[in-house]
Protein backbone atom coordinates (compact mmCIF):
# COMPACT_ATOMS: atom_id res chain seq x y z
CA UNK A 1 0.00 0.00 0.00
CA UNK A 2 1.30 3.43 -0.89
CA UNK A 3 1.51 5.64 2.21
CA UNK A 4 -1.20 8.26 2.39
CA UNK A 5 -0.81 11.82 3.62
CA UNK A 6 -0.20 12.32 7.31
CA UNK A 7 -1.84 14.78 9.64
CA UNK A 8 0.22 17.21 11.65
CA UNK A 9 -0.36 17.33 15.39
CA UNK A 10 -0.20 20.99 16.34
CA UNK A 11 -1.89 21.04 19.74
CA UNK A 12 -2.46 18.87 22.80
CA UNK A 13 -5.02 19.03 25.58
CA UNK A 14 -4.87 16.67 28.55
CA UNK A 15 -7.10 16.48 31.59
CA UNK A 16 -6.17 13.35 33.52
CA UNK A 17 -5.94 11.88 36.98
CA UNK A 18 -2.16 12.00 36.54
CA UNK A 19 -2.27 15.75 35.97
CA UNK A 20 -4.36 18.54 34.45
CA UNK A 21 -2.71 20.12 31.43
CA UNK A 22 -0.29 18.41 29.07
CA UNK A 23 2.78 19.38 31.09
CA UNK A 24 1.36 18.16 34.39
CA UNK A 25 0.02 14.96 32.82
CA UNK A 26 3.42 14.21 31.31
CA UNK A 27 5.07 14.78 34.67
CA UNK A 28 2.48 12.50 36.22
CA UNK A 29 3.06 9.59 33.87
CA UNK A 30 6.84 9.82 33.69
CA UNK A 31 7.59 9.97 37.38
CA UNK A 32 8.50 6.86 39.33
CA UNK A 33 6.40 5.54 42.17
CA UNK A 34 2.73 4.97 42.83
CA UNK A 35 -0.02 6.95 41.10
CA UNK A 36 -1.51 9.88 42.97
CA UNK A 37 -4.96 10.03 41.39
CA UNK A 38 -6.54 6.82 42.65
CA UNK A 39 -8.78 6.85 45.70
CA UNK A 40 -11.72 5.20 47.42
CA UNK A 41 -15.08 6.77 46.62
CA UNK A 42 -17.94 6.95 49.10
CA UNK A 43 -20.52 6.30 46.39
CA UNK A 44 -18.85 2.98 45.60
CA UNK A 45 -18.88 1.74 49.19
CA UNK A 46 -19.59 -1.97 49.45
CA UNK A 47 -18.54 -2.82 45.90
CA UNK A 48 -15.68 -5.24 45.30
CA UNK A 49 -13.95 -2.36 43.50
CA UNK A 50 -14.67 0.82 45.48
CA UNK A 51 -11.92 3.00 44.03
CA UNK A 52 -11.32 5.05 40.89
CA UNK A 53 -8.81 7.41 39.35
CA UNK A 54 -10.37 10.88 39.65
CA UNK A 55 -9.38 14.47 39.00
CA UNK A 56 -9.94 16.33 42.23
CA UNK A 57 -7.93 19.50 41.71
CA UNK A 58 -10.10 20.93 38.96
CA UNK A 59 -12.75 23.57 39.71
CA UNK A 60 -14.90 23.13 36.62
CA UNK A 61 -17.40 25.78 37.74
CA UNK A 62 -14.82 28.54 37.88
CA UNK A 63 -13.20 27.38 34.61
CA UNK A 64 -16.40 27.00 32.60
CA UNK A 65 -18.96 29.17 34.41
CA UNK A 66 -22.47 28.14 35.45
CA UNK A 67 -24.28 28.92 32.16
CA UNK A 68 -22.06 26.53 30.20
CA UNK A 69 -21.66 24.04 33.01
CA UNK A 70 -25.39 23.48 33.46
CA UNK A 71 -25.72 21.78 30.09
CA UNK A 72 -22.76 19.44 30.43
CA UNK A 73 -22.24 16.24 32.31
CA UNK A 74 -18.70 15.85 33.54
CA UNK A 75 -17.31 14.07 30.47
CA UNK A 76 -18.32 17.04 28.32
CA UNK A 77 -16.82 19.46 30.83
CA UNK A 78 -13.49 17.65 30.67
CA UNK A 79 -13.67 17.64 26.86
CA UNK A 80 -14.20 21.40 26.71
CA UNK A 81 -11.33 22.09 29.10
CA UNK A 82 -9.01 19.82 27.09
CA UNK A 83 -10.17 21.39 23.82
CA UNK A 84 -9.42 24.90 25.05
CA UNK A 85 -5.93 23.79 26.01
CA UNK A 86 -5.33 22.00 22.69
CA UNK A 87 -6.48 24.97 20.62
CA UNK A 88 -4.38 27.40 22.65
CA UNK A 89 -1.40 25.07 22.37
CA UNK A 90 -1.85 25.02 18.59
CA UNK A 91 -1.70 28.81 18.56
CA UNK A 92 -5.14 29.04 16.97
CA UNK A 93 -7.19 32.19 17.37
CA UNK A 94 -10.85 31.17 17.41
CA UNK A 95 -11.94 34.73 16.67
CA UNK A 96 -10.36 34.65 13.22
CA UNK A 97 -10.19 30.99 12.18
CA UNK A 98 -12.26 29.81 9.25
CA UNK A 99 -14.91 28.33 11.48
CA UNK A 100 -16.70 26.26 8.81
CA UNK A 101 -13.46 24.36 8.20
CA UNK A 102 -12.95 23.29 11.83
CA UNK A 103 -14.17 19.80 12.68
CA UNK A 104 -14.61 18.12 16.04
CA UNK A 105 -14.49 14.34 16.56
CA UNK A 106 -14.73 13.10 20.13
CA UNK A 107 -15.01 9.55 21.35
CA UNK A 108 -16.69 8.37 24.52
CA UNK A 109 -17.91 4.98 25.64
CA UNK A 110 -20.58 5.96 28.14
CA UNK A 111 -21.31 9.65 27.60
CA UNK A 112 -23.35 11.16 30.39
CA UNK A 113 -24.06 7.94 32.23
CA UNK A 114 -23.59 9.52 35.70
CA UNK A 115 -26.35 12.06 34.99
CA UNK A 116 -28.53 9.26 33.66
CA UNK A 117 -27.83 7.29 36.85
CA UNK A 118 -28.77 10.27 39.07
CA UNK A 119 -31.93 10.97 37.12
CA UNK A 120 -32.97 7.32 37.39
CA UNK A 121 -32.80 7.81 41.15
CA UNK A 122 -34.87 11.00 40.88
CA UNK A 123 -37.51 9.14 38.89
CA UNK A 124 -37.66 6.34 41.45
CA UNK A 125 -37.69 8.61 44.49
CA UNK A 126 -39.66 11.68 43.36
CA UNK A 127 -41.61 10.68 40.29
CA UNK A 128 -41.84 11.79 36.69
CA UNK A 129 -42.45 15.48 37.40
CA UNK A 130 -39.00 15.91 38.92
CA UNK A 131 -37.04 14.35 36.04
CA UNK A 132 -34.76 16.83 34.32
CA UNK A 133 -35.66 17.90 30.77
CA UNK A 134 -31.91 17.94 30.08
CA UNK A 135 -31.47 14.17 30.22
CA UNK A 136 -31.21 13.56 26.47
CA UNK A 137 -28.95 16.50 25.55
CA UNK A 138 -26.62 15.87 28.48
CA UNK A 139 -26.29 12.10 28.34
CA UNK A 140 -25.95 11.30 24.65
CA UNK A 141 -22.39 10.55 23.56
CA UNK A 142 -22.44 13.43 21.08
CA UNK A 143 -22.81 16.04 23.80
CA UNK A 144 -19.04 16.29 24.31
CA UNK A 145 -18.51 17.13 20.64
CA UNK A 146 -21.43 19.55 20.53
CA UNK A 147 -20.27 21.24 23.73
CA UNK A 148 -16.79 21.75 22.27
CA UNK A 149 -18.30 23.12 19.05
CA UNK A 150 -20.43 25.61 20.97
CA UNK A 151 -17.59 26.62 23.26
CA UNK A 152 -15.09 27.23 20.48
CA UNK A 153 -17.47 28.20 17.69
CA UNK A 154 -16.37 25.29 15.49
CA UNK A 155 -18.88 24.86 12.66
CA UNK A 156 -17.35 22.16 10.45
CA UNK A 157 -18.27 18.47 10.57
CA UNK A 158 -18.86 17.34 14.13
CA UNK A 159 -19.25 13.75 15.14
CA UNK A 160 -18.96 11.33 17.97
CA UNK A 161 -17.35 7.95 18.02
CA UNK A 162 -18.40 5.25 20.41
CA UNK A 163 -16.39 2.06 20.13
CA UNK A 164 -16.04 1.35 23.83
CA UNK A 165 -12.45 1.61 25.05
CA UNK A 166 -11.00 2.33 21.61
CA UNK A 167 -13.27 5.37 21.06
CA UNK A 168 -10.55 7.99 21.47
CA UNK A 169 -8.18 6.24 19.07
CA UNK A 170 -10.93 5.68 16.50
CA UNK A 171 -11.86 9.36 16.81
CA UNK A 172 -8.32 10.40 15.89
CA UNK A 173 -8.24 7.90 13.04
CA UNK A 174 -11.53 9.28 11.80
CA UNK A 175 -10.13 12.80 12.04
CA UNK A 176 -7.19 11.75 9.88
CA UNK A 177 -9.64 10.48 7.27
CA UNK A 178 -11.67 13.71 7.38
CA UNK A 179 -8.52 15.71 6.67
CA UNK A 180 -7.44 13.39 3.87
CA UNK A 181 -10.90 13.67 2.35
CA UNK A 182 -10.76 17.45 2.41
CA UNK A 183 -13.81 17.86 4.65
CA UNK A 184 -11.99 20.33 6.88
CA UNK A 185 -8.66 22.02 7.53
CA UNK A 186 -8.46 21.57 11.29
CA UNK A 187 -9.79 18.79 13.51
CA UNK A 188 -10.00 18.70 17.28
CA UNK A 189 -10.08 14.99 18.04
CA UNK A 190 -9.74 12.52 20.89
CA UNK A 191 -11.81 11.19 23.73
CA UNK A 192 -13.57 12.14 26.95
CA UNK A 193 -15.01 10.05 29.76
CA UNK A 194 -16.19 10.35 33.34
CA UNK A 195 -18.19 7.51 34.81
CA UNK A 196 -18.12 7.84 38.56
CA UNK A 197 -21.39 5.95 38.74
CA UNK A 198 -22.33 3.29 41.28
CA UNK A 199 -24.47 1.68 38.61
CA UNK A 200 -21.66 1.24 36.08
CA UNK A 201 -18.96 0.22 38.54
CA UNK A 202 -21.33 -2.29 40.15
CA UNK A 203 -21.80 -3.86 36.74
CA UNK A 204 -18.05 -3.87 36.06
CA UNK A 205 -17.59 -5.65 39.40
CA UNK A 206 -20.23 -8.21 38.49
CA UNK A 207 -18.40 -8.75 35.21
CA UNK A 208 -15.17 -9.33 37.20
CA UNK A 209 -13.30 -7.06 34.83
CA UNK A 210 -12.00 -4.63 37.45
CA UNK A 211 -9.32 -5.03 40.09
CA UNK A 212 -10.50 -6.00 43.55
CA UNK A 213 -7.40 -4.81 45.42
CA UNK A 214 -9.39 -2.64 47.81
CA UNK A 215 -6.66 -2.84 50.42
CA UNK A 216 -4.13 -1.17 48.12
CA UNK A 217 -5.80 0.84 45.33
CA UNK A 218 -2.61 2.68 44.39
CA UNK A 219 -1.00 -0.52 43.13
CA UNK A 220 -4.18 -2.20 41.85
CA UNK A 221 -3.67 -1.32 38.20
CA UNK A 222 -0.59 -3.30 37.10
CA UNK A 223 -0.42 -3.53 33.31
CA UNK A 224 1.62 -6.47 32.02
CA UNK A 225 2.54 -7.51 35.56
CA UNK A 226 2.29 -11.21 36.43
CA UNK A 227 -0.09 -10.37 39.30
CA UNK A 228 -2.50 -8.14 37.35
CA UNK A 229 -6.13 -8.76 38.25
CA UNK A 230 -8.22 -6.25 36.29
CA UNK A 231 -8.44 -2.64 35.26
CA UNK A 232 -9.26 0.40 37.37
CA UNK A 233 -11.59 2.99 35.89
CA UNK A 234 -10.38 6.56 35.47
CA UNK A 235 -11.80 9.80 34.15
CA UNK A 236 -10.29 12.31 31.78
CA UNK A 237 -10.06 13.82 28.35
CA UNK A 238 -7.29 13.80 25.79
CA UNK A 239 -7.54 15.80 22.59
CA UNK A 240 -5.20 16.68 19.76
CA UNK A 241 -5.42 19.37 17.10
CA UNK A 242 -4.76 17.91 13.66
CA UNK A 243 -4.15 19.73 10.39
CA UNK A 244 -2.77 18.85 7.01
CA UNK A 245 0.97 19.55 7.23
CA UNK A 246 0.82 22.22 4.55
CA UNK A 247 -2.01 24.00 6.37
CA UNK A 248 -0.02 23.97 9.59
CA UNK A 249 3.11 25.16 7.81
CA UNK A 250 1.26 27.97 6.02
CA UNK A 251 0.18 29.51 9.29
CA UNK A 252 3.58 28.97 10.87
CA UNK A 253 2.34 26.48 13.43
CA UNK A 254 4.63 24.30 15.46
CA UNK A 255 4.26 20.72 14.26
CA UNK A 256 4.66 18.51 17.28
CA UNK A 257 4.37 15.13 15.53
CA UNK A 258 2.56 13.39 12.73
CA UNK A 259 -0.35 10.95 12.66
CA UNK A 260 0.84 8.92 9.71
CA UNK A 261 -1.40 5.88 9.67
CA UNK A 262 -4.58 4.40 11.04
CA UNK A 263 -6.04 0.92 11.08
CA UNK A 264 -9.23 -0.45 12.57
CA UNK A 265 -10.86 -3.84 12.75
CA UNK A 266 -13.50 -5.86 14.51
CA UNK A 267 -12.95 -9.21 16.23
CA UNK A 268 -16.54 -10.32 15.50
CA UNK A 269 -15.93 -12.63 18.42
CA UNK A 270 -17.54 -11.68 21.76
CA UNK A 271 -19.26 -8.83 23.58
CA UNK A 272 -16.43 -8.40 26.07
CA UNK A 273 -13.60 -10.91 25.67
CA UNK A 274 -10.99 -10.20 23.03
CA UNK A 275 -10.29 -12.81 20.38
CA UNK A 276 -7.71 -15.05 22.09
CA UNK A 277 -5.68 -15.25 18.90
CA UNK A 278 -5.45 -11.48 18.58
CA UNK A 279 -6.20 -11.58 14.86
CA UNK A 280 -8.28 -8.39 15.06
CA UNK A 281 -5.75 -6.17 16.79
CA UNK A 282 -3.04 -7.62 14.54
CA UNK A 283 -5.02 -6.63 11.46
CA UNK A 284 -5.59 -3.13 12.79
CA UNK A 285 -1.89 -2.73 13.54
CA UNK A 286 -0.71 -4.06 10.18
CA UNK A 287 -3.23 -1.83 8.40
CA UNK A 288 -2.00 1.23 10.28
CA UNK A 289 1.63 0.45 9.42
CA UNK A 290 0.80 0.00 5.74
CA UNK A 291 -1.32 3.16 5.76
CA UNK A 292 1.66 5.07 7.13
CA UNK A 293 4.21 3.36 4.91
CA UNK A 294 6.20 2.53 8.02
CA UNK A 295 8.10 -0.74 8.41
CA UNK A 296 7.55 -2.72 11.57
CA UNK A 297 11.26 -2.49 12.33
CA UNK A 298 11.03 1.31 12.43
CA UNK A 299 8.66 1.38 15.40
CA UNK A 300 10.60 2.24 18.53
CA UNK A 301 7.81 2.71 21.05
CA UNK A 302 4.28 1.48 21.71
CA UNK A 303 1.86 3.11 24.11
CA UNK A 304 -0.22 -0.01 24.53
CA UNK A 305 -3.83 -0.46 25.53
CA UNK A 306 -2.42 -2.40 28.52
CA UNK A 307 -5.48 -2.42 30.74
CA UNK A 308 -4.13 -4.71 33.47
CA UNK A 309 -6.60 -7.48 32.71
CA UNK A 310 -5.13 -10.95 32.30
CA UNK A 311 -6.41 -11.49 28.78
CA UNK A 312 -5.97 -8.03 27.22
CA UNK A 313 -2.35 -7.67 28.21
CA UNK A 314 -1.38 -11.19 27.16
CA UNK A 315 -3.09 -11.03 23.77
CA UNK A 316 -1.93 -7.49 23.03
CA UNK A 317 1.69 -8.12 24.00
CA UNK A 318 1.77 -11.32 21.96
CA UNK A 319 0.50 -9.47 18.88
CA UNK A 320 2.88 -6.55 19.39
CA UNK A 321 5.80 -8.95 19.50
CA UNK A 322 4.53 -10.93 16.52
CA UNK A 323 4.18 -7.80 14.36
CA UNK A 324 6.88 -5.47 15.68
CA UNK A 325 9.49 -7.82 17.10
CA UNK A 326 11.82 -7.11 20.00
CA UNK A 327 12.67 -3.47 19.35
CA UNK A 328 9.76 -1.36 20.63
CA UNK A 329 9.77 -0.09 24.18
CA UNK A 330 6.27 -0.89 25.36
CA UNK A 331 4.45 0.95 28.08
CA UNK A 332 0.99 1.35 29.47
CA UNK A 333 0.32 4.66 31.13
CA UNK A 334 -2.94 3.42 32.65
CA UNK A 335 -1.33 2.69 36.01
CA UNK A 336 -0.96 6.48 36.38
CA UNK A 337 -4.13 7.69 34.66
CA UNK A 338 -6.50 4.78 35.27
CA UNK A 339 -8.44 3.29 32.42
CA UNK A 340 -10.35 6.27 31.08
CA UNK A 341 -12.34 4.00 28.75
CA UNK A 342 -13.44 6.04 25.72
CA UNK A 343 -10.97 8.79 26.60
CA UNK A 344 -8.02 6.43 26.90
CA UNK A 345 -7.01 6.51 23.24
CA UNK A 346 -7.10 10.30 23.15
CA UNK A 347 -5.07 10.65 26.33
CA UNK A 348 -2.54 8.04 25.26
CA UNK A 349 -2.13 9.40 21.75
CA UNK A 350 -1.32 12.82 23.22
CA UNK A 351 1.16 11.18 25.59
CA UNK A 352 2.74 9.35 22.64
CA UNK A 353 3.25 12.71 20.91
CA UNK A 354 5.07 13.92 24.02
CA UNK A 355 7.15 10.71 24.12
CA UNK A 356 8.20 11.28 20.50
CA UNK A 357 9.07 14.91 21.15
CA UNK A 358 11.09 14.20 24.24
CA UNK A 359 12.47 10.83 23.10
CA UNK A 360 11.47 9.43 26.45
CA UNK A 361 9.20 6.45 27.17
CA UNK A 362 7.08 6.67 30.33
CA UNK A 363 7.32 3.72 32.70
CA UNK A 364 4.53 1.23 33.24
CA UNK A 365 3.57 2.12 36.80
CA UNK A 366 3.18 -0.62 39.39
CA UNK A 367 5.09 -3.12 37.23
CA UNK A 368 6.89 -5.36 39.70
CA UNK A 369 6.85 -8.96 38.54
CA UNK A 370 7.54 -9.99 34.99
CA UNK A 371 5.01 -12.33 33.40
CA UNK A 372 7.03 -14.87 31.46
CA UNK A 373 4.24 -15.11 28.89
CA UNK A 374 4.58 -11.38 28.03
CA UNK A 375 7.19 -11.31 25.26
CA UNK A 376 7.74 -7.55 24.85
CA UNK A 377 10.16 -5.10 26.49
CA UNK A 378 7.95 -3.44 29.09
CA UNK A 379 9.45 -0.20 30.36
CA UNK A 380 9.21 -0.34 34.13
CA UNK A 381 10.19 1.57 37.25
CA UNK A 382 11.42 4.73 35.53
CA UNK A 383 11.12 6.54 32.22
CA UNK A 384 13.60 5.33 29.62
CA UNK A 385 15.32 7.62 27.10
CA UNK A 386 15.44 6.24 23.58
CA UNK A 387 15.94 7.34 19.99
CA UNK A 388 12.91 6.60 17.82
CA UNK A 389 11.21 8.18 14.83
CA UNK A 390 7.99 6.16 14.91
CA UNK A 391 5.60 5.07 17.63
CA UNK A 392 2.35 3.16 17.78
CA UNK A 393 -0.80 3.59 19.84
CA UNK A 394 -3.05 0.54 20.13
CA UNK A 395 -6.55 0.28 21.57
CA UNK A 396 -8.95 -2.62 22.07
CA UNK A 397 -12.58 -2.04 23.01
CA UNK A 398 -15.33 -4.24 24.41
CA UNK A 399 -17.19 -5.72 21.48
CA UNK A 400 -13.95 -6.33 19.61
CA UNK A 401 -13.33 -2.77 18.38
CA UNK A 402 -9.61 -2.63 17.62
CA UNK A 403 -7.67 0.42 16.48
CA UNK A 404 -4.08 1.43 15.92
CA UNK A 405 -2.35 4.68 15.05
CA UNK A 406 1.17 5.18 13.74
CA UNK A 407 2.80 8.39 14.90
CA UNK A 408 5.95 9.94 13.54
CA UNK A 409 8.39 12.41 15.06
CA UNK A 410 8.13 14.67 12.04
CA UNK A 411 5.80 14.92 9.08
CA UNK B 1 -50.57 38.37 51.45
CA UNK B 2 -50.26 38.51 47.67
CA UNK B 3 -47.66 41.28 47.73
CA UNK B 4 -45.53 39.58 50.39
CA UNK B 5 -45.75 36.24 48.62
CA UNK B 6 -44.78 37.80 45.34
CA UNK B 7 -41.68 39.37 46.87
CA UNK B 8 -40.74 35.99 48.25
CA UNK B 9 -41.41 34.26 44.94
CA UNK B 10 -39.33 36.81 43.07
CA UNK B 11 -36.50 36.20 45.49
CA UNK B 12 -36.83 32.48 44.94
CA UNK B 13 -36.77 32.95 41.18
CA UNK B 14 -33.74 35.23 41.47
CA UNK B 15 -31.92 32.69 43.61
CA UNK B 16 -32.69 29.81 41.24
CA UNK B 17 -31.68 31.83 38.19
CA UNK B 18 -28.40 32.76 39.82
CA UNK B 19 -27.52 29.37 41.26
CA UNK B 20 -28.60 27.18 38.38
CA UNK B 21 -28.23 29.41 35.34
CA UNK B 22 -25.46 31.80 36.37
CA UNK B 23 -27.64 34.91 35.93
CA UNK B 24 -26.52 37.81 38.10
CA UNK B 25 -29.18 38.83 40.66
CA UNK B 26 -29.07 42.49 39.60
CA UNK B 27 -30.14 41.48 36.08
CA UNK B 28 -33.30 39.80 37.38
CA UNK B 29 -35.63 42.80 37.29
CA UNK B 30 -39.41 42.52 37.28
CA UNK B 31 -39.65 43.94 33.76
CA UNK B 32 -36.84 41.81 32.29
CA UNK B 33 -38.02 39.16 29.84
CA UNK B 34 -36.78 35.65 30.35
CA UNK B 35 -35.37 35.81 26.82
CA UNK B 36 -33.31 38.83 27.81
CA UNK B 37 -31.88 36.77 30.64
CA UNK B 38 -30.77 34.12 28.16
CA UNK B 39 -33.43 31.58 29.07
CA UNK B 40 -34.29 29.35 26.11
CA UNK B 41 -37.16 26.88 25.98
CA UNK B 42 -35.17 24.05 27.56
CA UNK B 43 -33.94 26.33 30.34
CA UNK B 44 -37.54 27.36 31.05
CA UNK B 45 -38.57 23.74 31.44
CA UNK B 46 -35.64 23.19 33.78
CA UNK B 47 -36.72 26.24 35.76
CA UNK B 48 -40.25 24.85 35.93
CA UNK B 49 -38.95 21.63 37.56
CA UNK B 50 -36.78 23.60 39.97
CA UNK B 51 -39.64 25.90 41.02
CA UNK B 52 -42.04 23.01 41.49
CA UNK B 53 -39.57 21.21 43.71
CA UNK B 54 -38.48 24.28 45.64
CA UNK B 55 -41.97 25.60 46.33
CA UNK B 56 -43.84 22.29 46.27
CA UNK B 57 -46.28 23.49 43.63
CA UNK B 58 -47.64 22.21 40.33
CA UNK B 59 -46.91 24.41 37.32
CA UNK B 60 -48.01 21.84 34.74
CA UNK B 61 -50.77 24.05 33.35
CA UNK B 62 -48.69 27.25 33.40
CA UNK B 63 -47.45 28.16 29.95
CA UNK B 64 -43.88 29.36 30.08
CA UNK B 65 -42.36 31.26 27.19
CA UNK B 66 -39.26 33.35 27.04
CA UNK B 67 -41.38 36.37 26.05
CA UNK B 68 -42.73 36.58 29.57
CA UNK B 69 -41.14 38.80 32.12
CA UNK B 70 -39.82 37.87 35.52
CA UNK B 71 -42.80 39.72 36.99
CA UNK B 72 -45.30 37.70 34.96
CA UNK B 73 -43.60 34.48 35.96
CA UNK B 74 -43.65 35.55 39.60
CA UNK B 75 -47.36 36.31 39.36
CA UNK B 76 -48.10 32.90 37.82
CA UNK B 77 -46.09 31.15 40.49
CA UNK B 78 -47.65 33.34 43.17
CA UNK B 79 -51.14 32.23 42.10
CA UNK B 80 -50.11 28.62 42.59
CA UNK B 81 -48.47 29.19 45.95
CA UNK B 82 -51.50 31.12 47.21
CA UNK B 83 -53.79 28.13 46.68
Amino acid sequence: MTPRPAAAVTGLGLVTAAGVGAGAAWQGVTRSGAPSGVRHRAELQGLSCDFLYTIDDLDTESVLGVPALRMMDRFSQLAVIAAREAVADAGLDTSVWETDRVAVVIGSAHGGLPFYDRQSAVLAEKGVRRVSPKLAPMTTVNSAASSVCMDLGARGPSLSVSTACSSGTVAIGTALQLLRGGACDIVIAGGAESVCSRLLIASACQMRAVSTRRDDPATACRPFDADRDGFVVGEGAGLVVLERPEHAAARGARIRAGIAGYGASSDAYAAVAPDPGGAGIERALRTALADAGVAAADVGHVNAHGTSTVMNDLIEATVLHRVLGDRPLVTSTKAMTGHALGAAGGIETALTVLALERQLVPPTGNFRTRDIRIPVDVVAKEARPAAFECAVKTSMGFGGHNAALVLTKSC
Amino acid sequence: MGVDCRVTVTEEITTLLHRNFGIEPEAVRIEASLHDLGMDSLALEELRVLLEERLDIDLEDVQLTSRETVGQLATAVDEKTAR
